[in-house]
């Protein structure tokens, strides 16, 4: 599904380049569920980035469903990036003067579905994820699991190829993070969406099917399961 | 989409409340003055334009080249030229001669009502070149018969109530009855020529004996002219056929090297100023200068509107990143801000409907006009949505564009602090705001101080208590028995008659001959005014040296007094004794006296060289209430005295300071407008720095916080926040004070007697600016200052 060939990411400070990645290469498959590990400051959060077309690499080679990504222009890497990709961070990053049902809506607004076709989306998925009673609900009326719950079901609406999610249950107590994990299991399973996480922990690490390790902007290690 | 845009605009509105009546209503505001203004120069621009045929109708002009005055353009001509250019030119439709129509005042009397009007005489064409609509009756015989009269519709109502006015009777200066054949409709405000009746030219000339030779003689200008040119036909066509009509008909008028022009009406209420005998300008100076004033006031409240947004830009960051990490595009989120400006734009624009609704009465008063929104106009919503949208992109493309650049990593991390590549436009057009207030309130004290040096000019005369009415009806005759009985009052300290009033010159002569006068210098046009005895006494002018003028009306026939102005005009050496020829006379008269300049005309222009002669001729009485006397009283007394002698009229007075003061309503007005608009922008201005500071006031909690703990006390807190603001404030001065010196310098050059601009208005200015600052600022600045800092610290 992706491949990136050297990547690199650097920033320049006081004309030193100072590495986030480095030299970097990685291939995933359709329908593979990847935890990304390491300490903090190893380059995960850039690493996706990359992945998800949010940042660009320094240098590198980055190919994504046949296209390749780094000769794109930032119009067609937007248009790619919406019909393939969903995206779930760490603070949840909900916009606060919407509501729930308006946050999880507005992605399909930017991918121009009829307003039909949007209620039916979105009352499907608020059913599949039980907030059907939040969803008139501001993102402050919520709490923090609710909150990355929205968060999810935004990232899911437009039905992505692949889920990036960045420590999505940093955040929560580990209950709440077992429930966001039997989720990310079921969607990988039941609907073949390819995930790629970010997690500091082995336990949640241990849902996907493949464990890679960063250290210093390289890969230091990485496992089947 | 709009639909989640402007949902998600409305919201941001309600949360944010202060933040958002701050941009609100100083972009009302500043739409408001923008709107007004807008409305009156499209008002300006109206004048004369409800008649039909505007286009080609002209009032004819006179240039007059003289070796004393130069080059000077004047309406009065003599009848003769009418008639050779209704005759003789091709292409001149009609052609109509009239008094000073609007200038004329007369007594109309119905029954037992007594009206003091200002109308005219006017030839029949008249109505058909200026086809002002007709209530009852037509043009095309309503001044045909000599002894009829054309009303408007208040006058009729006024003298006949509800009564059909046709064919009635109206008595007019107790001397003559005329019959009513016209009714028209009230002249609009909008039109340059005001009056409330006309009468047949040929009545003047059958009942005024001075009009009898009128009509051939080529030196008699007393008159004016208007033209209507035959379709199709331009300006250009027939000028040169006109230019020289009255050099080659008349040889005594030859001297001044006269040339006829045409002043076209679609340019009189705009364009009246001639220079060299080209109309240069006028009025449309004024509509320019508010219009760029309007703008500005506009750009003011724009930039208000842009600092906001952008300040407030950490705040709508993370939902910027937010959005582009679910899909959106940069083209998106302008399109989404744009939306939420022109939200703001939009509801603003609704603030200022109102405003401009509520100031429009104070607004019409101040300017005399009848300037109203029209609402039923569908061109002007056209504008109007234009308005908004133009208005909506100025104001909001620059936080769309600014908002939209972020980057979604950067903001999402929170590590987006803004830095010096958006505080540094801010602080631009934060200088550029101040910088045209201040200039505007430069600009308007130094008009004021204009208006006072003007003021404060001596005028050669004292106009306290002084009083003035018109010598009508049967006043003249009865002249001496009428001061006998004013100063037999008890109220009257003196009493005069003249020629002109007081504040006006009604006539100009020739000074012909003096001693020393060489070959090469021509006559000198001087003012004339003839008085009765104890003119200069009951005005309080004051001889410079000889006498005046004795109380025999015959004994001084042929003496007269000169002013200063015309000694020096004519460079008379011990002018007392002197014989000079004037008017056109043979025989001399003898200069018994010299008296003091005295301002009979304008306040801003030197005193004209002026000559006194004694005569019977007068035009106003002129008289000073004793110092003690009771006003209330005295007009009573003198409304008695007056009916008395005049019981067809109605007596009506001036007091001559009240009529001089009208001589600075122009620069009063400008004065009063620019003092409001430039208020106006320094408030929106500081409208915008208020929101600045609260901005930086909470950027900067924690950091005011830390200082508390170590020991910073209020006032260095103040300042740490007060400064920058006020450093900018002063940049602004300095950039102000250069275009407030051009621009204001330029106005001036239009007065002889003018100020010369001096440092200490800067100064004030530069001092008042920054005052206000730190009173809006402070506000902030103390409130953040005040705060206990374990309260801000807890919150990060
Ligand atoms: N804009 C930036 N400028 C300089 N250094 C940066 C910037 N963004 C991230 N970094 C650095 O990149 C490194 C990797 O960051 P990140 O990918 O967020 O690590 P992780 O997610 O593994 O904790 C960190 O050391 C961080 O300091
Ligand atoms: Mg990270």
């Amino acid at each position: 599904m992706l491949s990136l060939q050297h990547i690199s990411k650097y920033y320049q400070v006081s004309g030193l380049k100072n590495f986030v990645l480095n030299d970097l290469s990685l291939e995933i498959d359709q329908g593979e569920f990847v935890s990304i590990m390491g300490p903090s400051g190893s380059g995960k959060s850039s690493l996706l980035n990359i992945i998800g077309m949010l940042d660009e690499p320094s240098e590198g080679y980055h190919y994504f469903a046949g296209h390749a990504v780094h000769q794109l222009k930032e119009k067609q890497r937007s248009a790619l990036y919406k019909q393939y990709i969903g995206f779930v961070f760490q603070a949840y990053h909900l916009i606060d003067e919407l509501t729930v049902y308006e946050n999880i809506e507005t992605p399909l607004i930017y991918q121009d579905f009829k307003g039909a076709e949007r209620k039916a989306m979105v009352a499907d998925i608020l059913d599949r994820f039980n907030i059907v009673g939040k969803k008139d609900l501001f993102p402050a009326q919520l709490s923090g699991g609710q909150q990355q719950l929205v968060g999810i079901a935004r990232a899911l609406i437009a039905k992505p190829k692949l889920l990036l999610a960045d420590e999505p249950t940093g955040n929560l107590n580990s209950k709440q993070g077992e429930e966001i994990m039997e989720l990310f299991r079921k969607l990988n399973k039941e609907d073949g969406v390819t995930i790629i996480q970010v997690t500091h922990s082995e336990k949640n690490a241990e849902y996907g099917s493949r464990i890679i390790n960063l250290l210093d902007g390289k890969i230091e290690s990485s496992k089947q399961l | 989409m709009i639909k989640n845009y402007l949902k998600i605009a409305w919201r941001n509105i309600v949360n944010n409340k202060v933040y958002s009546a701050i941009n609100i209503l100083g972009l009302a505001a500043g739409m408001a003055v923008a709107l007004i203004i807008g409305l009156w120069v499209v008002n300006e621009y109206s004048f004369d334009k409800f008649l039909p045929n505007y286009k080609q109708l002209y009032q004819v002009e006179l240039n007059f080249t003289t070796q004393h005055d130069g080059e000077h353009t004047q309406t009065a001509m003599a009848i003769p030229l009418v008639d050779v250019m209704r005759k003789e030119i091709p292409g001149i439709k009609y052609a109509a001669e009239t008094d000073w129509v609007g200038w004329q005042w007369h007594s109309l009397v119905v029954g037992d009502k007594k009206l003091y009007l200002n109308g005219g005489a006017a030839a029949p064409d008249f109505l058909k070149i200026f086809q002002y609509p007709f209530v009852k009756g037509s043009a095309k015989d309503a001044l045909t018969d000599p002894y009829s009269i054309v009303l408007n519709e208040s006058t009729a109502k006024a003298l006949f109530g509800n009564a059909d006015p046709i064919n009635k009777f109206i008595r007019i200066d107790n001397q003559q009855n005329l019959k009513v054949t016209g009714v028209i409709k009230d002249i609009p405000k909008n039109a340059t020529k005001q009056f409330t009746f006309l009468t047949p030219f040929s009545f003047k000339e059958q009942t005024e004996s001075w009009m009898k030779s009128a009509r051939t003689t080529w030196t008699n200008n007393s008159f004016n002219a208007f033209v209507e040119l035959q379709p199709g036909v331009t300006v250009e066509q027939i000028a040169p056929k006109i230019k020289n009509l009255v050099y080659e008909h008349s040889p005594q008028m030859r001297p001044g090297k006269p040339e006829v022009i045409l002043h076209p009406l679609k340019d009189w209420h705009l364009y009246s100023d001639f220079k060299n005998g080209k109309a240069v300008g006028g009025f449309i100076d004024y509509v320019r200068m508010f219009s760029i004033i309007g703008i500005l006031v506009l750009l003011i409240a724009c930039i208000n509107f842009m600092n906001l947004s952008t300040a407030r830009s950490e705040r709508r960051a993370r939902e910027v990143g937010v959005r582009k990490a679910i899909g959106s595009q940069r083209s998106d989120l302008i399109t989404q801000f744009l939306a939420e400006s022109m939200l703001i734009t939009f509801i603003a624009f609704l603030f200022s409907i109102l405003f401009v609704q509520l100031a429009l009465p104070y607004f019409n008063s101040l300017v005399d006009s009848a300037i109203s929104i029209p609402y039923t106009n569908s061109i002007f919503w056209g504008i109007m949505l234009i308005y908004v949208l133009l208005t909506g992109l100025l104001a909001g493309s620059r936080p769309a564009f600014y908002l939209s650049s972020f980057n979604p990593v950067k903001v999402l991390k929170g590590s987006i602090k803004e830095g010096k590549s958006a505080s540094l436009p801010r602080k631009i057009l934060v200088v550029t705001q101040f910088s045209c207030s201040i200039a505007l309130i430069i600009s308007t004290i130094i008009v004021y101080q204009q208006i006072q040096h003007a003021k404060d000019r001596p005028t050669g005369y004292n106009a306290a208590r002084l009083m003035m009415t018109d010598m009508s009806g049967d006043l003249n005759t009865k002249y001496d028995a009428l001061k006998n009985d004013l100063l037999a009052s008890g109220y009257i300290e003196s009493v005069a008659a003249a020629s002109s009033p007081v504040t006006n010159i009604y006539s100009h002569m020739s000074l012909d001959k003096w001693p020393g006068k060489s070959a090469s210098d021509e006559a000198v046009n001087i003012a004339a005014v003839f008085v009765s005895d104890d003119y200069f006494k009951t005005l309080g002018m004051t001889l410079k040296e000889g006498r005046d003028f004795t109380h025999s009306w015959t004994a001084d026939s042929t003496s007269v007094i000169l002013n200063e102005a015309a000694v020096k005009r004519i460079g008379l050496k011990n002018p007392i004794n002197q014989l000079v020829t004037w008017n056109g006379n043979t025989v001399p008269v003898r200069v018994i006296g010299v008296v003091k300049d005295a301002l009979m005309d304008s306040p801003f222009t030197p005193v004209e060289p002026a000559i006194f002669s004694h005569g019977h001729v007068a035009n106003n009485i002129m008289y000073r209430l004793l110092p003690n006397a009771n006003t209330q009283d005295a007009i009573k007394n003198l409304t008695k005295i007056f009916d008395s002698y005049n019981p067809a009229y109605p007596y009506i007075y001036q007091f001559v300071d009240e009529e001089y003061n009208h001589k600075f309503n122009l620069e009063i007005l400008v004065g009063k407008l620019a003092g409001i608009f430039a208020g106006l922008a320094i408030l929106i201005s500081c409208l915008g720095l208020f929101g600045l500071a609260a901005y930086v006031a909470e950027q900067r909690t924690k950091e005011i916080g830390i200082r508390k703990v170590l020991g910073a006390s209020v006032s260095q807190v103040w300042l740490l926040l007060s400064k920058d603001f006020i450093l900018l404030v002063g940049i602004s001065c300095i950039i102000a004070s250069p275009v407030a010196f051009y621009f204001p310098q330029h106005w001036l050059q239009k007065y002889d007697y003018r100020i010369t601009i001096g440092p200490v208005v800067f100064v004030l200015s530069a001092i008042a600016a920054i005052v206000i600052t730190l009173i809006t600022i402070s506000f902030q600045a103390i409130k953040a200052a005040l705060t206990n800092p374990v309260k801000s610290l807890r919150s990060e």
